[in-house]
Order: structure tokens, then C-alpha cells, then sequence
């Protein structure tokens, strides 16, 4: 074997290395997929185009660095890609929402925070179709710094790597994603019944 | 040390692990003392664990694997 076919070899082994790595992705990409388009088509379509994207550039991704991150940076860039091309409507303005706003209306209800766990309670009271319906109802922005931090646990860093956002943006992103989600499951929890006895 | 609405305002950077090492700690120094607010960190901390919990639980459905890979050309991975 001469120089130039180890050097290829080589290059086939760590190209293989990194699609296997890559692929091991596919559960967390398509989960996220599907949360930002809404619908398991665009999802598949979404994975799958992120997949191409990164197999065709794996020569130019410097081993060592975060792949993880790499991939779900690829795949933003598509999903907003695919959104503006369908041009949905832009996010919606956000309401002043409170501190502690699901607590806060869990003790006025009288049901909450006095009880053990009140929050294992009212989300599985919820259901987590609801909670993930709620996740949903965030506007674009959001909903992608919420399911890379509280979904995917990618810290603030990282997050305004893959959205190519200053890490500021991240912090006030994800803060009012949070208060957007809480006020979403506060009125889930309504529907569900939840303070309804106690103020009756 | 940080009062009730100095560490709300650090709540989830703290919840995050995100603070520098100093205030992470005049945080944990005011929830030393402060049961209300150690009430309201963990009821927070909770939400956010439990909705990472309930969106991690889905993955790829198994035949939208297979069309995806075979897509990328890697049916060897079926």
C-alpha cells in the first residue's frame, strides 16, 4: 500500500467514524425537528436534509469539536430556511409575564405549592401531549432556545453558536420562553381543572 | 449577600448553571437562609426538569429512520 492509499483510507475510516457519531444524533435531531416544524413530513425532511448537508462538509468539521452542536446548527439553518420559504406568520408579541408565574398561580389556586411536588402534579395532570403542544405554541424564536436549553441541555455558549446569536439574545430568549410556557401551562392546567374547586 | 429579588433575578442562570463562580455562591448563600425562596428555586428547577424529561421521551419513529438513511445513501445502517 503506497502513501496516497493509506492517506485514503484514512480518510474513508474517519468519515466513516463520524457519520456512525453523527447518526447516533438522529433520535435528538428529529425530536427537535418535529417540535420547530409541526408536522413529521417537514421533520423528516428537515433530518434528512441536515444529514446531506453534513455528511458533504464532514472533510471541512475539525474533529474534536462539538459534533452535537455542529449538527443541530445545520439543522436551525434549514428549519429557518423551510419556515421562511412557507412564510408563516411572524411570532407573536409577548405579554408581561410574571416571576414564578406557574407557582404563583398554583398557590392562588389553593391547590399548589402547599402540597408535595405540585409541579410533578400539575404536569402529569396536564398530560405530556399538552406540555408538548405548549412547547409548540411558542413563537420560532423561542421555541428554538427552549429546546436546545431545556430539551437537549446545551448550555448558553453553545446555543449562540448554533443560532449564531449573541449569548444576551440566548439569556432573554430563553427567559421569556420560559414565562411564555409557564403562562401556556398555567391555562392547560385551567382546562385541566386545576383551581377550579378551590374557587368554587 | 444577594436579597429575595436579586437572586429572583438569577434564577435561572443559577438553575442553569450559568453564573460566574461568585454569584452562584451569594445565591446559595441567600437560599442557606431563605425558605421561600428555596421553595420557588426548586419548584422551578423541577418545571424545567420535568419538561426536558417529557420531550426527551420521543425519538425518530423507526420507519422514518429507515427512509432518512436509506435518503443519505447508508442502507448498510438499516
Amino acid at each position: 500500500m503506497d502513501v496516497t492509499d493509506e492517506a485514503t483510507q484514512e480518510q474513508q475510516e474517519r468519515q466513516a467514524r463520524l457519520e456512525v457519531e453523527a447518526l447516533s444524533q438522529l433520535d435528538a435531531l428529529y425530536r427537535t425537528a418535529l417540535r420547530l416544524s409541526r408536522n413529521p413530513q417537514d421533520a423528516e425532511d428537515l433530518v434528512q436534509e441536515t444529514y446531506l448537508n453534513a455528511f458533504r462538509a464532514l472533510d471541512r468539521f475539525e474533529e474534536g469539536t462539538n459534533l452535537r452542536a455542529w449538527l443541530f446548527r445545520i439543522l436551525n439553518n434549514a428549519f429557518i430556511s423551510q419556515y421562511r420559504r412557507r412564510k408563516r406568520r411572524p411570532s407573536d408579541s409577548i405579554e408581561n409575564v410574571t416571576e414564578y408565574y406557574l407557582y404563583d398561580h398554583l398557590a392562588e389556586s389553593g391547590v399548589g405549592p402547599k402540597q408535595e411536588n405540585p409541579e410533578r402534579d400539575v404536569l402529569s395532570r396536564i398530560g405530556d401531549d399538552a406540555v408538548l403542544a405548549a412547547l409548540e405554541e411558542l413563537p420560532v424564536e423561542f421555541r428554538q432556545v427552549e429546546l436546545l436549553a431545556d430539551i437537549e441541555g446545551f448550555s448558553y455558549r453553545e446555543i449562540a453558536e448554533i443560532l449564531d446569536i449573541p449569548i444576551g439574545t440566548v439569556m432573554s430568549r430563553l427567559y421569556r420562553a420560559r414565562r411564555r410556557l409557564q403562562k401556556l401551562l398555567w391555562d392547560e392546567a385551567r382546562e385541566a381543572g386545576y383551581g377550579v374547586n378551590a374557587n368554587a | 449577600m444577594f436579597d429575595c429579588k436579586e437572586c429572583e433575578e438569577r434564577l435561572y442562570t443559577y438553575l442553569d448553571r450559568e453564573l460566574d463562580e461568585a454569584e452562584q455562591r451569594e445565591v446559595q448563600m441567600h437560599l442557606d437562609h431563605c425558605p421561600p425562596c428555596v421553595e420557588r428555586f426548586r419548584f422551578e428547577g423541577n418545571v424545567l426538569q420535568l419538561i426536558g424529561s417529557i420531550g426527551r421521551k420521543n425519538g425518530c419513529p423507526e420507519e422514518t429512520r429507515k427512509r432518512i438513511l436509506r435518503a443519505c445513501g447508508k442502507e448498510a445502517l438499516i
